[in-house]
């Protein structure tokens, strides 16, 4: 078994699932049409692939060899995302059986070996319960995917709304199988990577490059989600995109509401503090902006600022009497309150340099301009 | 994704000779560049032009992203329409995101975060135009460059008020 970083659900590396995922998915159901003739693949709303990987083994194994009245309550898929496969292995042979042959044929024998170099070797997930025997070997590996796949499937939201109308569920599972918007069922009937022939097309989905770039996007989207939960605070205990898109939403007008009110903090504490110069301060902005465009946020360069100093303090000059401004980059913002006990030094962390003014403490070049004057007035 | 060390500027601007103000121009006379202000400028005059200063910082900082170059155009904007006078701020801080868009229903799980993506949208600036992948990247971003300067305004305005009550202190 070649292993592979399984990271859990949802995550970046998720791509490299899409052909098993969706493999195990259509053998699934292949599973539920053997047992039930009547058995109808889009009515599957209640979830059958994961009604049969909600049940305990015995169940399930039970449900195939006595094909049943249709599919088990959807609860039992809803309860528990894990399927302890643990006790039999006859099943996970039977479910290879069944895979290999899409018709209601009897289930050969050895075919079970035909499934195997068509499957890829993955890892469990880590919170799935990695209970297998040993040796199945192979006929494993569906039972795994299916595990890996059930988990994948239950958490991951749905971003088919900006292509198209998604229709929400309970369960996500059900979502997955019904939803347009996510052709879960893309599969990998190319052959070009397994020999897994016999496998049909999922109802009404398309099953081309497109959906495996629409679901490789999707994985793209929720990786980005996740990084934002962990910016936000507090948000990555919530669940549900909609509550997340709220918490996030709200941080940012919170903070930019502090920003408001600091300012106005900052004009009443000193009434002497104003600014001024704001287009000159902008038009100096679109110039650099335009040539370091790629500076990124990293800790600004010195010989920005003093070429940008060099092209605003001509300007300055003509002026009469122009008002100091007094700039304070600030590389670790909570260290900015140190920044009076250092005003005579370099400090490491901060760079006081002037982007257009005449008054300034430039630690990169060596004169610091007026700075006595600085001093004074403060 | 954005480095971790926050770069933030912020521009102050302290009159270079009290005297000066208080017996020259006016408060709206704008000879060239710059125009002096009255050391008494109203309160919301001040606030709204460190505010802008604000936003100035929060561009420079972050260089090179899209919001911040969408932001600086709109920075960029307001002050050619409007001059130093108004009250329009380039961050727009309407109490519902959701209003604006005037949407009301909620029909279903889509329709919701649809409506949250939007107002999304139009919080992040430059964000009207992003694809959700990015709009993500780029609130990311966002979020970080608003702490820091969150941050320094705050550090800012402390150490000032510390100064201004030593000042005070002092002349007694």
């Amino acid at each position: 078994m070649e292993p592979r970083g399984s990271s859990g659900v949802g995550s970046g590396n998720s791509g490299t699932y899409t052909p098993e995922i969706a493999e195990s998915l259509r053998f699934e159901e292949e599973i539920q049409s053997l047992i039930d003739p009547s058995f109808d693949a889009s009515s599957a709303a209640g979830g059958s692939f994961t009604a049969l990987l909600g049940l305990p083994a015995n169940q399930a194994v039970e449900l195939l060899h006595h094909p049943g009245p249709g599919e088990p309550p959807a609860s039992a898929a809803t309860d528990t995302l894990r399927l302890p496969f643990g006790c039999s292995s006859t099943f996970v042979e039977r479910a290879a059986r069944f895979s290999v042959f899409a018709t209601d044929d009897s289930p050969a024998s050895s075919s079970g070996g035909g499934l195997s170099p068509g499957l890829k070797a993955e890892p469990p997930d880590s919170d799935s319960p990695p209970t297998l025997p040993a040796p199945a070997g192979k006929p494993r590996r569906p039972s795994k995917r299916k595990e890996c796949e059930k988990s994948k499937v239950s958490r991951r939201p749905r971003w088919g709304f900006l292509s198209r109308k998604a229709v929400a569920k309970k369960s996500k599972s059900a979502e997955e199988n019904t939803s347009a918007a996510k052709p879960a069922a893309e599969e990998n009937t190319s052959g070009d990577k397994l020999p897994y022939v016999h496998v049909r097309a999922r109802r009404g989905q398309a099953t081309d490059s497109h959906s495996l770039a629409e679901r490789a996007r999707r994985e793209k989207i929720n990786a980005r989600m996740k990084l934002l939960q962990e910016l936000v605070p507090g948000c990555s205990k919530i669940t549900g995109t909609a509550l997340v898109l709220d918490e996030i939403i709200n941080h940012v007008q919170s903070l930019q509401r502090q920003v408001e009110f600091l300012s106005m903090k900052l004009a009443a504490v000193n009434p002497r503090i104003d600014f001024s110069g704001l287009d000159h301060i902008l038009s100096a902005e679109c110039g650099p902006l335009a040539v370091a465009s790629g500076c990124g946020g990293g800790a600004s360069d010195p010989a920005m600022w003093a070429s940008d100093t060099a092209a605003s303090t001509g300007g300055i000059r003509r002026m009469p009497a122009p008002p100091q401004i007094w700039h304070l980059d600030v590389v670790h913002p909570q260290q900015s309150s140190t920044v009076w006990e250092n005003n005579g030094v370099a400090h490491p962390h901060f760079l006081l340099s002037p982007a257009t003014s005449l008054v300034g403490y430039d630690p990169a070049s060596s004169v610091p301009l007026n700075s006595n004057r600085l001093k004074t007035e403060l | 994704m954005p480095p971790t060390s926050v770069c933030v500027c912020l521009s102050l601007s302290l009159p270079a000779a009290r005297q000066d103000n208080l017996h020259s121009m006016d408060n709206h006379s704008t000879h060239g560049v710059f125009s002096s202000k009255h050391v008494n400028a109203s309160l919301a005059e001040r606030s709204h032009r460190i505010k802008m200063a604000a936003e100035m910082g929060l561009v420079r900082s972050s260089r090179g992203r899209h919001w911040s170059r969408a932001l600086g155009r709109r920075l960029l904007q307001r002050e050619g329409i409007t001059g130093c006078g108004c009250k329009n701020a380039a961050l727009s801080t309407s109490s519902n995101v959701f209003e604006d868009l005037g949407v009301r229903e909620i029909e279903d799980d889509a329709a919701e975060i649809e409506t949250r993506v939007r107002a999304l949208q139009r919080l992040v600036p430059g964000g009207e135009e992003l694809g959700l992948e990015r709009l993500f990247e780029e609130t990311a971003d966002y979020i970080e460059a608003l702490q820091g300067q969150v941050s320094a305004m705050r550090a800012m305005s402390c150490l000032l008020d510390g100064l201004e009550r030593e000042k005070r202190m002092m002349g007694k």
